[in-house]
C-alpha cells in the first residue's frame, strides 16, 4: 500500500512537471562518469535590452544576481558555505542573452542548489552588494579596459564604430553615464522583467539524478511570469570608405589595430559553413598556418598574430578555443592585427630609425587588407579547400571537450534554431564544394569600405594620420639582422605593398577618456 | 652518469608503488597513471580516460627561465620555444605547418620559469603521427638564420603587447627587485635589451638546442582515447633513438635578502594596486612548508577571510584581494595582491595586511578552517580533471616540478599532513620585513612605502 502511494504521488509529481516544464526547452547531457554537475540558464535578454540611458543594466543585473545573498543568507554566508566544496555559479552576458552556470560536485548538488535556489528565485540585492559589484564594473568601463589591453580596447571601440547609435553599440559593461544613472531599484525590475520563467532554456550536465531536474525544472516555473519585449538587434552599418579611429596613449611600444565591416550571415545561414572555410585559411584564431600569420607574423615577424573572424570571439587573448554564451543575430567580419611596433618603440631600438615618424601599422593593415584582396578575387586553390576543410572538421569537435561547453554550444545552437552546432556544420563542410567557398569569399570579402580602430601612441598619432588619409608610402623598416637574412620575394611583397592605396575616407584622432562615456552616439 | 641511474631507479620504484595504489582510496588523482622510462631517460606517461576519438599529447622538457644562467640571454627558453616550430629537413616550416594543419588538432607550446610544454590535442586515431612530427622536431630541429633573426621579432611583439599593461610592468620590476643573483630576476620573456638583442644569438641557440633538448630533460604524456601498450610502442618508435645529454646548469644561488626593496610603476590611469611580496619557499613534496603557506593563502586572504570581508565587502576599500605563491623548482615569491579604489587607503590597507600576518605568527591557525581549505583545493582539483587536455594539464604541472607526474597524489598527502602548527612555523619564517619586496601602482613618482 504503501509502494501504491508512493508510485501515485511520484506519477502525480512528474505530470505536474511535466506540464510546468512546457514552458522551457531543456537539454541534457547526462554524463553518469563525471564527478561534477554543470547547469546552465540561458536567458534571452542582454545588452541590447539595456534601456537607453542605463547602458550596462542587464550585464549588472546578472552580475548582482550571484554576487549577492538569498532570502535567509548574505553573500559573505554563501560564501562561507560554499568554501569547502568549491563549488561555484556565476553569470555571462553579451549582447543578446545572459547565462547564469552553476558547477558543483556530485556530493554537494542538494545542500549548495537549495542556496542557489533561493539566490535566483529570491535575492536579497542588498545595497551594499549593489554598491560594491557597480563600483567595480564602472572601475573596469573608466580604467581597467583602457589601461590593461591595447587589443581588447582596440576591439571594443571597434564595435562602438560600427554599431554607433544603435543597441548593440555600447560594451556589455556599459557606458559611464549609463552606469552613473542605474539604481537598485532599476536592477531590481530588470531582474523581473527580463529574468523571466518565459525567457530561458536550461541545461545540464553531469552525473545528476533524474528527481533533481524535475526540481530544477518546477523551480524555474517560480521565476517571474512576465513576458519580456525584446528589442530588434540592431545591424552593423557599413561605412563610405575605409574610416580609422585612433585613440591616442603616451608612450606606447606599439599600435594595436582592429578592423571590421558588417556581415550578413550567421551559423544558420547557407554561406556560412563557406566563410568557415575563408575564414579558417585567412586567419583561424591563434593558429600558426592560416595566411595572416604567416605573412604578418612568420615571414615578416611584425607582430605576435594576425587572425580574421566572422564572429564574436570572446577574449581572444586568452582563449585558444572558442567559448560559449554570445550568440548574435548580427555579424561583422574583422581582423586583429596584434600589437606592431610604434615608432615611439623602433626609435629606441635602432639608431638608424632616429627620424621615423611612422611605425609599422600603415604597412601592416596594407599588407592585411592586400591579402583579404587576394582571397576575395583568387579564392583557395584545391589543395588549400581541401587541407582547410580536413583541419576544421576535426578541429570544430575540440571546441567541446568538457562537458560545460558541449552544453554551451548546444544552447548556443538553439538560438540560431540548429540542433547541434558542431555536429550540422561537420555535415555541411563535408558537402561542400570549392566553387561555393570561393564564391562566397568574393560575395563576403571586400576591402572598400571598413571601420579601422587602433590604439597608437600619442606622438605618432598625427603622422599616421597624415600618412593614411594621403596614402603616402610606408615602407617597412626592418633591423639590420633582420633585412639582412629576408628572401627577395619578401622584400619585393613589401615594395609593392608599400604604396598600396587604401580608400581612406575620414581619420579621427581622440583620447582615452572620451571613449565608453555615453551609450548611444547619434 | 650515476647520478641519472639512481634517479631512474628511484623513478621506477616510485611508480611502481604509483600504480599499484592509483586508486586507492584517499589518492586525488582518480586515474591510473602508466609511466615507463625508455633506456635514454625519457618519461613516457599515459592514461587511458574515456573520452572517445580524442587525445591529448604533452612534452614536458624541464627549461624555462630558470635554465638562462648566461648575462644576455634571457628570454631565451621562451624565445626557443617559437623556433621549435621553425621546421626539420624532413619536414620544412611549411610542410611541418600543413601537417600540424592536417591533424587538425588543438597545438600550441608554452614557457615559464621552470619549464616548456608543447602540447597537442586532437584525434587520437592520428597518434602515430603526433609522434612522428613531434620526435622529428626534438630530435632533428634545423632553422635556418634567415628564419632565426625574423623570429625574434615575434617575440618583441608579444613583449609589447604585454608591456602595455601596468599590471605586467610592475611583475617584471617586482621580480628584477627581489632577486639579486638567481635568474628568476627576469620574467620568463626575458629583459627588453636581450629581447632586441635576440637576433644576434643563433649560434647560442644551436647551444641551447644541444643542452636541454634531451630525453633526460622531458616528459610525455598521453591522456585520453588510448593504451600504455600503443603509447609506449609508439614513443620507443619515435623517441627510442633521442640521445642522452649530459649538460646540468649551474643556477645562481640568491644571497639572503636583508632589506625591504620596493617596486614602483606610476600610472594615474590604472587602479592603484598593491602587492606584499615575500621570498618564499621552493614547491616541494617532502617539505612543508610551501604546502603551509598555500594553505595559508587559502585561508587568511579567500573570500572566507575576516580581511577580505572587512576591505571588500564592508568598508569596500579595495576590490579584491588574494595570495599566492607559485610553484617554482628553486625558491620563489609569496605574495598577497590587492587592488584599491582609492591609492589614499594604500598605507591602512598594507597595515591591515600586516595584522593578518601578524595574527597567523602569533597563534596557529584555525583547525577547522584549515580542514575546509584543504576540502576546497581537492574538489577543486578533482572538478577540473574533465578532459584530456585538463588532465594532461593538471600532470604536466607537477611534472616539470619534481619530474614524475605520480607525485600528484603525493602532494595533496602532504597538504592532509599540514597542521595549524606548521603554518604559523612557514608565516614566522617566510612573512618577515627582511624578506618582502612592496609592489605598488600609484599615481606617484615614487613609492608611497619608500622613505
Amino acid at each position: 500500500m504503501k509502494n501504491i502511494t508512493i508510485y501515485l504521488a511520484g506519477l502525480l509529481l512528474l505530470i505536474g512537471f511535466g506540464r510546468q516544464a512546457q514552458a522551457q526547452e531543456v537539454i541534457e547531457l547526462p554524463m553518469p562518469e563525471s564527478p561534477s554537475v554543470v547547469v546552465k540558464l540561458a536567458f534571452r535578454n542582454g545588452s541590447i535590452t539595456d534601456p537607453v540611458g542605463k547602458e550596462g543594466l542587464t550585464n549588472l543585473t546578472a552580475q548582482l544576481l550571484t554576487q549577492t545573498g538569498n532570502s535567509t543568507l548574505t553573500k559573505s554566508q554563501i560564501d562561507d558555505i560554499l568554501y569547502p566544496w568549491a563549488a561555484a555559479y556565476w553569470s555571462f552576458t553579451d549582447k543578446e542573452m545572459s547565462t547564469l552556470t552553476f558547477e558543483v560536485h556530485r556530493d554537494h548538488l542538494d545542500q549548495f542548489y537549495e542556496i542557489f535556489r533561493g539566490v535566483l528565485l529570491n535575492p536579497s540585492f542588498a545595497e551594499a552588494d549593489f554598491t560594491r559589484v557597480k563600483s567595480n564594473v564602472t572601475n573596469f568601463v573608466e580604467q581597467v579596459i583602457k589601461s590593461s589591453s591595447d587589443e581588447d580596447y582596440s576591439k571594443m571601440t571597434l564595435e562602438a564604430m560600427l554599431y554607433k547609435g544603435t543597441n548593440y553599440q555600447h560594451m556589455k559593461w556599459g557606458s559611464s553615464q549609463g552606469l552613473a544613472a542605474i539604481t537598485l531599484e532599476d536592477v531590481k525590475n530588470h531582474y523581473r522583467s527580463f529574468f523571466t520563467r518565459n525567457n530561458v532554456k536550461i541545461g545540464i550536465t553531469g552525473n545528476y539524478p533524474k528527481q533533481f531536474l524535475a526540481r530544477l525544472k518546477a523551480d524555474i516555473n517560480q521565476l517571474p511570469n512576465t513576458k519580456p519585449v525584446l528589442p530588434k538587434p540592431a545591424a552593423p552599418a557599413t561605412p563610405d570608405g575605409i574610416r580609422v579611429q585612433m585613440v591616442a596613449k603616451p608612450q606606447s611600444l606599439g599600435t594595436a589595430i582592429y578592423t571590421g565591416y558588417p556581415l550578413s550571415i550567421n551559423r544558420a545561414s547557407k554561406d556560412w559553413p563557406a566563410m568557415l572555410i575563408v575564414n579558417s585559411y585567412l586567419g583561424e584564431h591563434r593558429k600558426s598556418y592560416s595566411r595572416l600569420y604567416q605573412l604578418i607574423r612568420e615571414q615578416r615577424s611584425m607582430n605576435y598574430g594576425d587572425y580574421t573572424y566572422i564572429e564574436w570571439y570572446e577574449s581572444g587573448g586568452s582563449n585558444m578555443l572558442p567559448t560559449t554564451g554570445f550568440p548574435r543575430s548580427s555579424n561583422y567580419f574583422s581582423i586583429w592585427i596584434r600589437p606592431v611596433q610604434s615608432a615611439y618603440s623602433l626609435q629606441s631600438q635602432y639608431p638608424e630609425m632616429k627620424e621615423l615618424k611612422v611605425g609599422h601599422a600603415h604597412f601592416a593593415l596594407r599588407l592585411a587588407l592586400d591579402e583579404i584582396e587576394r582571397v576575395k578575387n583568387q579564392g583557395l586553390t584545391k589543395e588549400e579547400f581541401e587541407l582547410t576543410k580536413q583541419f576544421l572538421r576535426s578541429y570544430m569537435k575540440l571546441y567541446t571537450q568538457t562537458p560545460e561547453r558541449r552544453l554551451g554550444f548546444m544552447l548556443d545552437s538553439k538560438f540560431y534554431g540548429l540542433n547541434d552546432y558542431i555536429a550540422e556544420m561537420d555535415k555541411a563542410l563535408e558537402r561542400l564544394s570549392l566553387q561555393e567557398v570561393n564564391a562566397a569569399a568574393k560575395k563576403h570579402l571586400q576591402t572598400e569600405n571598413m571601420w579601422v580602430s587602433m590604439i597608437v601612441d600619442a606622438d605618432e598619432a598625427e603622422a599616421l594620420k597624415e600618412s593614411l588619409l594621403k596614402n603616402s608610402p610606408s615602407p617597412m623598416t626592418y633591423s639590420q639582422a633582420v633585412q639582412e637574412s629576408l628572401p627577395q620575394e619578401v622584400l619585393q611583397h613589401d615594395k609593392r605593398i608599400e604604396g598600396k592605396k587604401l580608400n581612406v575616407k575620414e581619420v579621427t584622432i581622440i583620447k582615452p577618456e572620451q571613449t565608453f562615456v555615453a551609450g548611444r552616439d547619434k | 652518469m650515476f647520478n641519472y641511474t639512481f634517479l631512474s631507479l628511484l623513478l621506477l620504484l616510485v611508480v611502481g608503488q604509483q600504480t599499484a595504489v592509483g586508486q586507492a582510496k584517499g589518492e586525488v588523482f582518480p586515474y591510473k597513471i602508466n609511466q615507463t622510462q625508455l633506456p635514454n631517460g625519457l618519461n613516457v606517461v599515459t592514461v587511458p580516460y574515456n573520452s572517445p576519438g580524442l587525445a591529448a599529447f604533452y612534452i614536458v622538457v624541464r627549461v624555462g627561465s630558470r635554465e638562462e644562467v648566461e648575462a644576455g640571454k634571457s628570454g631565451f627558453a621562451h624565445f626557443f620555444e617559437h623556433m621549435m616550430f621553425r621546421g626539420t629537413d624532413q619536414y620544412s616550416k611549411e610542410a611541418y605547418s600543413n601537417a600540424l594543419k592536417g591533424i587538425g588538432a588543438s597545438a600550441n607550446a608554452n614557457t615559464w620559469w621552470d619549464r616548456t610544454v608543447y602540447h597537442m590535442t586532437g584525434n587520437a586515431g592520428m597518434l602515430d603521427k603526433m609522434f612522428e612530427l613531434e620526435a622529428d622536431r626534438f630530435m632533428n630541429l634545423k632553422y635556418s638564420q634567415a628564419d632565426f633573426k625574423v623570429e625574434a621579432g615575434a617575440v618583441k611583439g608579444e613583449y609589447t603587447k604585454n608591456y602595455a599593461s601596468p599590471a605586467m610592468q610592475l611583475y617584471e620590476k617586482t621580480y628584477d627587485t627581489a632577486f639579486e643573483n638567481h635568474t628568476y630576476k627576469h620574467t620568463t620573456i626575458g629583459f627588453w635589451d636581450d629581447v632586441v638583442d635576440m637576433p644576434n644569438q643563433y649560434e647560442y641557440s644551436l647551444e641551447f638546442y644541444k643542452r636541454f633538448y634531451r630525453p633526460e630533460y622531458s616528459t610525455i604524456i598521453v591522456v585520453g582515447d588510448v593504451t600504455p601498450e600503443r603509447v609506449n610502442a609508439l614513443a620507443k618508435q619515435y623517441f627510442g633513438q633521442w640521445e642522452r645529454g649530459d649538460y646540468q646548469p649551474q643556477i645562481p644561488a640568491e644571497p639572503e635578502q636583508t632589506q625591504t626593496r620596493y617596486a614602483h610603476v606610476q600610472n594615474p590611469n590604472f587602479p592603484p594596486s598593491l602587492s606584499l611580496n615575500f621570498k618564499g619557499p621552493a614547491f616541494s613534496i617532502d617539505q612543508k612548508d610551501k604546502a603551509a603557506l598555500d594553505l595559508f593563502a587559502a585561508i587568511a586572504f579567500s573570500q572566507k577571510s575576516p580581511i577580505y570581508k572587512k576591505l571588500v565587502v564592508e568598508e569596500q576599500k579595495v576590490r579584491n584581494i588574494g595570495a599566492y605563491g607559485l610553484d617554482t623548482r628553486d625558491p620563489g615569491l609569496f605574495s598577497i595582491s590587492t587592488s584599491l579604489l582609492k591609492a589614499e587607503d594604500m598605507d591602512y590597507v598594507k597595515g591591515e595586511i600586516e595584522r593578518v600576518i601578524e595574527q597567523y605568527k602569533n597563534q596557529p591557525a584555525d583547525a577547522k578552517l584549515l580542514q575546509e581549505a584543504k576540502s576546497r583545493m581537492r574538489y577543486s582539483f578533482a572538478m577540473d580533471l574533465d578532459s584530456p587536455d585538463n588532465i594532461a594539464n593538471a600532470l604536466s604541472q607537477v611534472t616539470w616540478l619534481t619530474g614524475n607526474p605520480a607525485d600528484i597524489n603525493r602532494l595533496f598527502q602532504l597538504y592532509e599532513q599540514v597542521g595549524p602548527q606548521d603554518i604559523q612555523n612557514a608565516v614566522r619564517k617566510y612573512l618577515v620585513s627582511q624578506k618582502l619586496t612592496i609592489g605598488t601602482i600609484a599615481p606617484a613618482a615614487d613609492s608611497p612605502f619608500k622613505s
